[in-house]
């Protein structure tokens, strides 16, 4: 080959020396341009680890990663070192005419790099099979049990009572059922230092519950019925951490986000009081369980005023019309009405276009539901229509 | 048995377009495999700069969250089904009969067969396009997301997409069968098992995987368009179907697959190292039976893609999937060694064999964090899995592809490929890869799902996907010196010579490209070296070398 011998007798010596001087060269860069190298620095040492845990469980999984992550960057460091090392050493030099040696194999170096490689994989399958059964165990009483449903594209989370049980007694009826997914008012709102049993449900497709904060994730199945447990710390109370479903469920996969807040025992106590209070002396009924075809409310107190109410019946993920005209400058009212069972509706009216600006979004209706609006006066133009959760669900509002 | 590869209108090398077409011979079937190929890997590849766009910055900025699902749901088919495991079938077609110094594969008119269900699969997912809603399901088409119900997959698009992939799937099980055939009938005289060059031991593994695999899939496809299509209900728990058998059965193909998919790219490794460091392959037999453990332990790690979804027994696959990394471990620590003492010349096979280690070191080491359940649970489905999956399959794989490109371009073509242009690519096309798919680590880790258009300005992911992005569009320069290296290649460059490399093995002793019946005469094999043998006085000269009767009689 006639490319082989042309190279000087750069040593490897030379390639340290440039290695440092690009790692020289980046620190002096980074100064310039306004770093702290050490903070540059240890933000990437953090980001080679995952958040920090607000569950017990999650603390668990936090010390198997540091275990696996030691490990792993041992490996790392020599065996991509020793590629290094050989490539710069061994190179073809000027007047290696000779050949090398050549060696076929050696049985003790196969047997070593068998049997090592095999005790760490060995140590890593014991340790995580230990936090496994730590990270997977259910107690037989929990002190709460809660439901996460996640439906086309909106989650909703309901407390459940103690004798729920999602073989003998999966009807029964929820205590609280929150349907905002985020914000202060919404989500998913748990006491910390309690055993929290969480079930997870799904009407249409897979999506998963995933909180980077918890360390964990599990699917939630049309058809069956996951849980997990775990213990959030106490000291994160009054945390919000975020969530967000991470197994492609459709369009609207990357909109299910959702709140948890964390609040301390006493004060939850309080926070679930109230919200059952309110719940039941809100005059309309409450929305129905995902799960339940017992009976669909009826349309509620709202008795139809005098102008007469548009109508908009939502079935098979799509309105029965396209076009909805309403009278300018007066309230008017919709009845809505949700035909698909188990999933979220609603409707928004933007001005416009959906892009515009947004005059009007009605609450978030699980079906089979029905629900009256009240519109606010409008003035005359053409506005767009739609539902929020499934945006493809639009049509024309007619003001004149 | 051959004679309808050497029909007589076969003279030369370069003929027609109705001589490629309608040609049985291995070696033109091999290289349409690998244009075909790389076309659609610039077409998953444009599919991939479409997403990097898309997330370079929080906010919609140029497509809908629909297309989206539909840019990466076809980019992953496209780079899977249509690049990654053909172009290795491809590789695999031009050497294995060159290798084992036989005129053609056992069965050339199926061989043709397998090449042109490929185009027709890849036209199918084209049309895809057109039909109002391309697939969008994810290319596992998980259900019930996939079956054709509202917000899931209306449409014929989805349907082509089944059929597009049962297609795909024929081309591998006949390609299996004709490797396999081939390999085990056709071996030259003195071509022992254990005297195979290592890239056949690992086309005959993949192969073993593919035929018992393969039909697995077939049959979960076929499920899911009957589900789709005359209201079965295998996979649809609406009505009483389950959607985890379906993950059971496309994995138990699937992750096969992954083997299918890299295996043969370690056997163009295990032929560049030995070549371009003057020693012999260190451990042959240990490399030969690691091969096979992969191959064995392949089929009981399918549900390891499964650990969240509550329906697993976890220990089992977890420790069988840490297990792989046994044999896995045991071939690095060969190639290395194989390297160790040796005399290396840093061509740009070698630099891209290289490139292969290294990256898939990290690859191997990536994936065992996910072998840890509870890991797992962390990092399962974010940005940490298309990290780890990306240094496997391109790391892995597509760094040896390009290695076995610029290794046997010359056996192809009788160019020899630019050294600079291929140090220019390699050099941009590390870069680019290590900036798009290194951050992505730390995206996982940071809780950013994967599969999703679009994310909170806030996250504290905006400087990671912004690099990551810039990285897409590197490797995709990379792209540029490598197509124009071929171009000017083919047109004017250097004559290769039957042995440009000083090369261990057999395609190398016969003219570059060879003749439609590949070898005039064979060197004595009496080692996994027939031509090191040759060159250097351990062997006798070629001329006095047995012909092999098949080869003899079609003169």
């Amino acid at each position: 080959m006639a490319s082989s011998p042309r190279t000087g007798r750069s040593s490897p010596a030379l390639f340290a020396v440039v290695i440092g001087a690009v790692l020289i060269l980046g620190v002096i860069a980074m100064v310039v341009l306004g770093f702290d190298p050490l903070r540059v620095s240890q933000g990437v040492i953090s980001s080679f680890f995952p958040p920090q845990a607000v569950t017990d469980r999650g603390e668990h999984i936090r010390q198997l990663y540091d275990l696996v992550f030691g490990i792993a960057v041992v490996i790392f460091f020599v065996v991509e070192g020793l590629i290094i090392w050989t490539v710069v050493r061994y190179r073809r030099k000027p007047g290696d005419d000779e050949l090398p040696p050549q060696t076929h194999g050696n049985a003790v170096a196969e047997v070593v790099w068998t049997v090592v490689p095999t005790l760490i994989v060995a140590v890593l399958f014991v340790a995580s099979w230990l936090t496994l059964n730590t990270v997977d165990a259910a107690s037989a009483q929990p002190q709460m049990k809660v439901r996460a449903t996640a439906a086309q594209f909106l989650w909703s989370f309901q407390y459940l009572p103690n004798d729920y049980d999602p073989v003998t007694n999966k009807d029964a009826k929820p205590l609280l059922e929150i349907t905002e997914p985020e914000g202060p008012d919404g989500g998913l709102t748990l006491p910390v230092g309690r055993t929290i049993h969480l079930y997870l449900q799904s009407p249409d497709v897979i999506h998963a519950f995933y909180v980077p904060q918890f360390l964990f994730k599990r699917d939630v199945v049309p058809g069956r019925i996951n849980s997990f447990e775990f213990t959030i710390k106490d000291e994160d109370a009054g945390g919000t951490f975020h969530g967000q479903c991470a197994e492609l469920c459709g369009e609207g996969h990357n909109k299910m986000h959702f709140d948890v807040h964390a609040l301390a025992g006493a004060d939850f106590d309080t926070w679930l009081q109230q919200k059952i209070a309110a719940a039941n002396a809100s005059p309309s009924p409450p929305p129905p369980q995902p799960s339940g075809s017992a009976g669909s409310p009826p349309p509620g107190a709202s008795a139809p005023p005098a102008a007469a109410p548009l109508s908009l019946v939502a079935k098979d993920i799509a309105f029965d019309t396209a076009a909805l005209t309403a009278p300018a400058n007066t309230p008017f009212q919709i009845q809505f009405d949700n035909q698909d069972a188990s999933i979220p509706h609603d409707v928004a009216i933007h001005e416009g276009s959906q892009s515009g600006a947004e005059v009007f979004k009605g609450d978030v209706v699980t079906g089979p539901a029905q629900k009256t609006y009240d519109v606010p006066p409008l003035k005359a133009g053409s506005y767009a229509f739609f539902c929020t959760i499934h945006p493809n669900m639009a049509g024309t509002l007619t003001v004149q | 048995m051959a004679t309808t590869a050497l029909h007589p209108a076969a003279r030369t090398y370069r003929s027609t377009l109705y001589e490629w077409v309608t040609t049985t011979d291995h070696k033109k079937i091999g290289v349409m495999y690998l244009i075909n190929s790389f076309i659609f890997f610039f077409i998953g590849g444009l599919l991939a700069l479409g997403v990097r766009s898309e997330l370079a910055q929080p906010g919609l900025q140029f497509v809908t969250d629909q297309v989206y699902n539909e840019l990466f749901t076809m980019h992953a088919t496209f780079m899977i089904f249509l690049f990654i495991i053909p172009i290795l079938a491809g590789f695999g077609n031009f050497i294995v009969p060159l290798h084992i110094g036989a005129p053609d594969v056992a069965f050339p008119r199926i061989n043709a067969l397998s090449l042109w269900l490929l185009p027709m699969a890849g036209l199918l997912l084209l049309l895809s396009f057109f039909t109002g809603q391309a697939p969008a399901a994810g290319w596992t088409s998980y259900s019930p997301l996939a079956q054709d119900r509202p917000l899931g997959s209306v449409g014929p698009g989805q349907d082509l997409w089944i059929v597009a992939v049962v297609l795909v799937g024929t081309s591998s099980i006949l390609g299996a069968v004709n490797f396999l055939v081939t390999i085990f009938k056709m071996r030259a005289p003195g071509m022992t098992l254990f005297r195979m060059p290592i890239m056949v031991w690992t086309v005959l593994v993949t192969s073993v995987l593919g035929l018992l695999a393969t039909p697995v899939l077939t049959s979960a496809l076929i499920m899911l368009f009957i589900d789709r299509n005359f209201g079965g209900a295998f996979f649809d728990p609406r009505n009483g179907g389950d959607a985890i058998l379906y993950q059971n059965v496309f994995w138990f193909y699937s992750h096969p697959a992954v083997y299918i998919m890299v295996l043969p790219a370690m056997g163009i490794i295990s032929e560049v190292l030995p070549v371009f460091s003057r020693k012999p392959l260190f451990g042959y037999k240990a490399f030969v039976f690691a091969t096979a453990a992969i191959g064995a332990l392949g089929f009981s790690v399918w549900a390891h893609h499964m650990f969240t979804t509550g329906a697993v027994y976890l220990p089992f696959f977890s420790l069988m999937t840490f297990l792989i990394a046994v044999p896995t471990g045991v071939k690095m620590f060969n190639w290395i060694f194989t390297m160790w003492r040796g005399q290396l010349v840093l061509s740009t096979p070698l630099l891209f064999a290289l490139g292969f280690l290294s990256m898939f070191l990290i690859g191997g080491i990536n994936g065992a964090f996910s072998a840890a359940v509870p890991v797992d649970f962390a990092l399962h489905d974010t940005y940490w899995v298309v990290a780890h999956l990306h240094y496997v399959l391109f790391g892995g794989s597509v760094f040896g592809v390009m290695a076995g490109l610029y290794y046997w371009f010359p056996k192809m073509t009788g160019r020899m490929l630019s050294e600079g242009l291929g140090k220019i690519q390699f050099v941009l096309m590390f870069i680019g890869f290590n900036l798009t798919f290194f951050p992505m680590h730390q995206l996982g880790l940071a809780g950013m799902p994967r599969r999703i258009a679009d994310y909170s300005s806030t996250a504290g992911w905006n400087d990671l996907n912004l690099l990551a992005t810039i990285g897409g569009f590197t490797i995709a320069a990379s792209m540029i010196p490598l197509l124009w290296n071929i171009f000017v290649s083919l047109r004017s460059g250097k004559p290769a010579g039957d042995d440009p490399w000083e090369g261990n093995t057999l395609e190398w002793a016969t003219t570059s490209p060879p003749p439609p019946y590949n070898f005039d005469h064979l060197p004595e094999i009496r080692s996994e070296r027939p031509l090191f043998d040759q060159r250097h006085g351990h062997a006798a000269p070629a001329a006095t070398a047995v012909i092999p009767q098949s080869a003899s009689t079609s003169h």
